[in-house]
């Protein structure tokens, strides 16, 4: 079989290089070619595995990968394991089962392979390469020191190149301003206001049907109503990640055994009794928000930015009045106003060399490549002149990627720009596609300081990771059960609070949260 | 005991009529053989007496009452199947009570049948044993068991011996015949084989096409057969028949074909049939190779096939076969040398050329059964 | 031939049937290649394993995933919902087809048995996450029919995909809808093999259509039943889990957590293949001795058996 598929793949390296000469040859943009990027005299070519969820390969006739050949004369061919599944694990998991490596490793959740791979000789350590080779990547990572340490293995070095994501915000509250004004309601400024605002959603019929059928509060992922913990300055999650652990003060924590998560259960519980959150919030899945909005239904959420002020475009016509206006978090029982969620500076995704790459320096340079002014333009925007055009020293899309059919991502997505390799995101990018009502509820979002900090991951060491691994898993599922026994009111958190710390401690959970510190104070040099 | 009568019974299916209003009574005790080549409707209308197909039309009376709507289970009569239908699962005294369980009879009861039924047809030992460990004719033996445990008006067998080899065959021929002079309940018994239909029958009944042909004894079906095609399928081997053109008056009439000539019996319908196609009938028993008067037939000896006391002298007549059967007196060497025989005219058939008929038929003292 | 030697006489063999050697040989090579060499994979059960590192040169550790196993509350406790689930998926979901094949076969009409027919097979072609979609719809406190049947009866409205002690009937229930209809048809098949003389014996001899159900086609499917039941209790802890994961929530894992969704959940966490083969493992012996159990039960007592 491996035979096979090493013979397959030299059959389609032959094939896609003559497709590849022809369309290189066929290819004129001597705007870039001034040859002050250039990475070799000789054009090299280095093989590449990059599983992404879009494409699960790589395309050498990306306009961008041509783009990036004329300017670099690096040419990265095709060599991904796995194209035929899902799942980006599962085909790195493939790669690494299959034995032969390609030059260059990337795609989707790469950071955890990466880190636990690397110490055993799969990648190439990548600190002195940065140093030596990688003047704009170098001066990056000076500049935000933190994010070279969350990426560090537990050996303490890197072993890829992330893929950076720009802009702050992500999930934000939204709530009907058509219905507040129904109701001659003021938008909810505090904790006990939104109490009193769904209840009023509740029973004042805002929808003005006639019928009782108003779901007060709602969300796409259940994980959003737990997340209304934070009114009581109760926390749920360190990162963009669900159930994440958090970082305070130096110390590596769970909101799920805190004091505060206890009280914040115990009155979001009686909300769900009272029916003021969806009562099928749990099942209802990711057509809620379609379905309720749709019906004029729904009446807050706490969901993304962008997708959701979406919902005033895509319902004027269908919902009369419909109004869903981003408004800045409530304050907390104790006067906080915090959101939770937002982008995470870091993905798991990006790129890493090989323990078989010949190439190691070369490659190290074309990673730097794309944190060159350059090279970031074309992995955001795509092609110079072609996809868009540099206007008063900002890259500005033409016209008909704006007003395109399909979405402006998918757009970059068919061109090789935005996909996970690792590159620095430019929230520029989004920002001309972003409809005026996010962008306004962004700006209002940004005049407060509701964010708070991220925990950006650790990287074990295996003794570390076997803990981790024997208990977390089980103590995670313990705890969302629950949960949302509790919230369901099947269960008494205030009852059953004791005996539910006790069951932590006795699953491990202690454990854990040591291995975590200790991983995170090697990590982030306490 | 009682009797069956069929009146104008008709079968159909849709527009298909596969039987054709046949008249058939079955006198109590009596054992009836419904005989016939294949899809000549003889199971069909066995069938219609055990009720397993509806009666399309006429009527079918069993012990004085028509049982056209009577369910099966209620017309009092019991089947023998050609595949046995024994019950893989169920050993031998369960196949037997079967039909008693069913109909909810006293334990005690029940297994005193299975005793006695099992006595009689000597399946005692075997009571224990499934289906599948027994042989072919004690598979039979069990099928009966089934029936005759339940002491029915009538027995219904669909040619139960079909599936058995040929020496098997001859044994339980005879058993049943045992059995039906012992417990002498009314039987129609349906068979493609003329054999078992002679030797079990009290009356055939010789079937075609959906009607009947000619209904008797078995002596009178071979003597005295209706038709060319009774004479073709009664006896082993069955009537010689050459087809010829009658000569002569009603005083010495005679039949000639190929240029040969033979006697034919003094019947009055002849008289007027002269130079009419006929075709004359001659037994293999009949043909006597021995010289015995004026009138010899040459044919062309084929073969001879040797059965030990006679043999059958398979011989070319006109271009058609014909078969003579002769006593071998121990030697078979002067059979090789045959080239002529004899009939006399008083054993000659004659039948119609068109119509196949025969003419004369006389009455004799077999017709109308026991 | 005395002087004959084995490898002549193997050599005579093969060249006399080999049309019949080259009919077996992909049947054979299909159980070395997928079955068999993927045995030698069992073994990271007992290893610390890398992909990295590839299979051989991974450190053993003996029981530990083992130990980490049985030391698990939610592995034991997901031991236990496999066996619940699969016990009365089989006590409930075992019988169900083989009633339908009975129905089947009494119903005369054609056009309208084909019609039944149909309708019971096609949830077999539907996706799980269709079916799950049906369910968790049919199910809704708000939208749901069973929940509008049971507020029209004048009771309160049950949140049923998040009450453990739903769970169970409605996956159980799922599962009989989904593909009882397309097992009937292996019962049906069983059933036309029968004689009709059988039941035409019956008839003459008194059998009622109930009295042949029970007497005649019954006991003459027995055989295909018995070989299914083995069948099924050696797959007795194959829960199908894809429907678990479409069907479940924290809530319910009390009772839906079952071994397949506990490794599934497992090896997301952590890629941890070993102890999710060393699960495996144990899944496959456990089937190995039900199946061994129920096929020595099953000579023992009906005389019928797989091997």
């Amino acid at each position: 079989m491996k035979l096979e598929t090493h013979q397959g793949r030299k059959l389609m390296r032959r094939l896609t290089l003559m497709a590849a000469a022809l369309a290189t040859t066929a290819f004129t943009a001597p705007a870039f070619a001034d040859g002050h990027l250039q990475i070799v005299d000789e054009p090299l070519e280095l093989t590449v595995h990059l599983h992404w969820p879009r494409k699960q390969s790589y395309d050498e006739t990306w306009p961008v990968e041509l783009a990036a050949r004329e300017m670099t004369g690096i040419h990265l061919k095709d060599a991904t394991a796995g194209s035929n599944v899902k799942d980006s694990l599962e085909a790195f998991n493939l790669l690494l089962a299959g034995g032969d490596l390609p030059d260059i490793v990337g795609g989707h959740l790469l950071k955890n392979n990466v880190n636990k791979y690397g110490p055993e000789g799969a990648f190439v350590p990548l600190n002195d390469l940065i140093d030596e080779h990688a003047p704009n990547m170098k001066a990056f990572f000076d500049a935000r020191p933190e994010l070279r340490q969350a990426i560090s293995a537990a050996d303490g070095n890197m072993y890829y190149i992330p893929y950076l994501p720009d802009g702050k915000y992500g999930r934000a509250y939204f709530i009907r301003q058509d219905w507040l004004d129904a109701l001659g309601l003021p938008q909810p400024q505090n904790v006990d206001e939104v109490y009193e605002t769904l209840k009023a959603f509740r029973d004042g019929d805002p929808n003005g049907n006639g019928e009782k059928d108003e779901v007060p509060f709602f969300a796409r992922n259940w994980e959003e109503f737990p997340r209304l913990v934070t009114l009581w300055d109760a926390r749920t999650s360190g990162s963009d990640t669900y159930h994440d652990f958090l970082v305070q003060d130096g110390k590596i924590q769970h909101g799920y055994a805190q004091e505060n998560y206890k009280i914040g259960i115990k009155n979001l519980a009686k909300w769900y009794a009272e029916g003021l959150i969806d009562p099928e919030v749990f099942t209802r899945g990711s057509s809620s928000r379609d379905y309720l909005l749709g019906e004029n239904l729904g009446g807050m959420t706490h969901d993304w930015f962008a997708s959701t002020a979406g919902y005033n475009t895509k319902l004027a016509d269908t919902v009369e009045g419909f109004e869903f206006a981003a408004m800045i978090p409530p304050e907390s029982v104790s006067g906080v106003r915090m959101e939770e969620h937002r982008r995470i500076p870091i993905k798991p995704d990006g790129w890493a060399i090989s323990y078989q790459n010949e190439h190691p320096v070369e490659t190290i340079k074309y990673f730097d490549f794309f944190f060159t002014p350059e090279g970031r333009n074309l992995s955001n925007f795509g092609v110079e002149g072609v996809h868009w055009d540099m206007v008063d020293g900002e890259p500005i899309y033409k016209p008909e990627i704006v007003s395109g059919e399909r979405a402006v991502n998918s757009q970059m997505y068919d061109i090789g720009a935005q996909i996970q390799r690792g590159y620095w995101q430019d929230y520029r990018y989004e920002i001309q596609w972003t409809n005026e009502i996010a962008l306004a509820g962004i700006a209002l979002y940004d005049e407060g300081d509701y964010l708070v900090d991220q925990f950006l991951g650790v990287a074990f060491n295996e003794e570390e990771q076997s803990v981790f691994d024997k208990y977390w898993s089980s103590i995670r599922t313990y705890m969302l059960e629950r949960q949302q026994a509790w919230l369901l009111g099947t269960g008494d958190v205030e009852a059953e609070w004791d005996d539910y710390l006790a069951d932590l401690d006795r699953q491990g959970f202690n454990d854990v949260v040591a291995v975590m510190q200790s991983a995170y104070d090697r990590q982030y040099g306490q | 005991m009682s009797g069956v009568i069929l009146d104008k019974v008709v079968k159909r299916y849709g527009a298909v009529e596969v039987v054709h209003a046949i008249d058939l009574t079955v006198e109590p005790q009596e054992f009836v053989v419904l005989v016939g080549p294949s899809g000549c409707g003889k199971s069909t209308t066995l069938r219609m007496i055990a009720g397993l197909e509806e009666i399309s039309d006429g009527t079918v009376e069993i012990d004085g009452r028509v049982v056209n709507r009577v369910a099966p289970k209620d017309r009092d009569v019991a089947m023998v199947f050609q595949n046995y239908a024994l019950y893989p699962h169920l050993n031998v005294a369960d196949n037997i009570a079967f039909g008693l369980r069913i109909r909810r009879t006293p334990k005690a009861e029940v297994l005193a049948s299975i005793e006695e039924v099992a006595g009689i047809l000597g399946l005692t030992e075997y009571l224990d044993r499934r289906p599948a460990d027994l042989s072919g004719g004690q598979r039979q033996r069990v099928a009966m068991g089934r029936a005759i445990v339940r002491h029915p008006k009538v027995f219904l067998f669909d040619e139960p011996l079909s599936n058995l080899d040929a020496k098997l065959r001859t044994q339980m021929r005879a058993e049943i015949k045992r059995l039906h002079k012992r417990l002498g309940v009314t039987s129609v018994y349906v068979t493609h084989d003329q054999v078992e239909a002679m030797t079990l029958a009290d009356r055939i009944v010789v079937m075609q096409d959906g009607h009947i042909e000619q209904i008797g004894t078995p002596m009178d079906l071979f003597l005295n057969p209706v038709n060319t095609f009774v004479a073709g399928f009664i006896g082993s081997p069955p009537m010689n028949q050459i087809e010829a053109i009658v000569e002569g008056g009603a005083d010495a009439p005679r039949a000639t074909f190929a240029g040969q000539s033979i006697a034919l019996p003094k019947l009055d319908e002849l008289s007027s049939r002269v130079g009419e196609k006929v075709t004359i009938g001659i037994r293999p028993e009949h043909a006597k190779i021995e010289p015995a008067g004026a009138d010899a037939i040459s044919v062309e000896l084929d073969l001879v096939e040797t059965l030990g006391s006679e043999a059958l002298l398979h011989t070319t007549l006109a271009g058609n076969p014909f078969i003579i059967k002769a006593e071998t007196g121990g030697d078979v060497e002067h059979l090789n040398q045959v080239t002529q025989f004899w009939a006399g005219p008083e054993t000659i058939k004659v039948f119609d050329g068109k119509t196949g008929r025969a003419f004369g038929h006389p009455a004799t003292s077999y017709q109308g059964g026991s | 031939m005395p002087d004959e030697t084995r490898f002549q006489r193997v050599l005579f063999v093969l060249r006399r049937d080999w049309q019949l050697y080259l009919m077996l040989a992909p049947t054979v090579i299909w159980l070395l290649l997928f079955l068999y060499k993927p045995m030698y994979g069992l073994q990271i059960a007992f290893k610390d394993y890398s992909i990295f590192r590839g299979i051989a040169a991974s450190p053993w550790v003996g029981l530990e995933h083992f130990h980490t196993l049985f030391g698990s509350d939610q592995f034991v406790r997901a031991v236990k919902n496999t066996v619940i689930i699969s016990a009365f998926s089989l006590l409930f979901g075992f019988p169900v087809p083989i009633l339908l094949a009975l129905m089947f076969n009494e119903i005369l009409h054609k056009t309208f048995k084909k019609t039944a027919q149909t309708i019971v097979y096609l949830p077999h072609f539907i996706s799980s996450v269709i079916i799950a979609g049906i369910v968790i719809t049919a199910f809704s406190p708000s939208v749901g029919i069973i929940n509008y049947l049971i507020s029209w009866l004048g009771f309160e409205p049950i949140y049923f995909l998040t009450k453990p002690e739903w769970f169970r009937p409605i996956f159980i229930g799922t599962g009989i809808w989904q593909e009882a209809g397309f097992s009937s048809i292996v019962y049906l098949a069983a059933i036309a093999g029968v004689s009709p003389t059988l039941y035409e014996s019956a008839v003459v001899d008194g059998a009622s259509r109930w009295q042949m159900m029970w007497k005649i086609t019954l006991p003459s499917i027995m055989t295909t039943i018995i070989i299914m039941l083995i069948i099924r209790i050696g797959n007795l802890l194959e829960v199908s889990f894809e429907m678990i994961i479409l069907l479940y929530q924290p809530a319910t894992f009390e009772t839906a957590d079952v071994v397949n969704t506990w490794i599934y959940r497992q090896g997301l966490q952590g890629g941890q293949y070993d102890l999710a083969a060393a699960a495996g493992l144990f899944n496959a012996v456990v089937a190995f001795v039900l199946v061994i159990a129920a096929n020595s039960l099953s000579k023992r007592y009906s005389r019928t058996s797989l091997w």
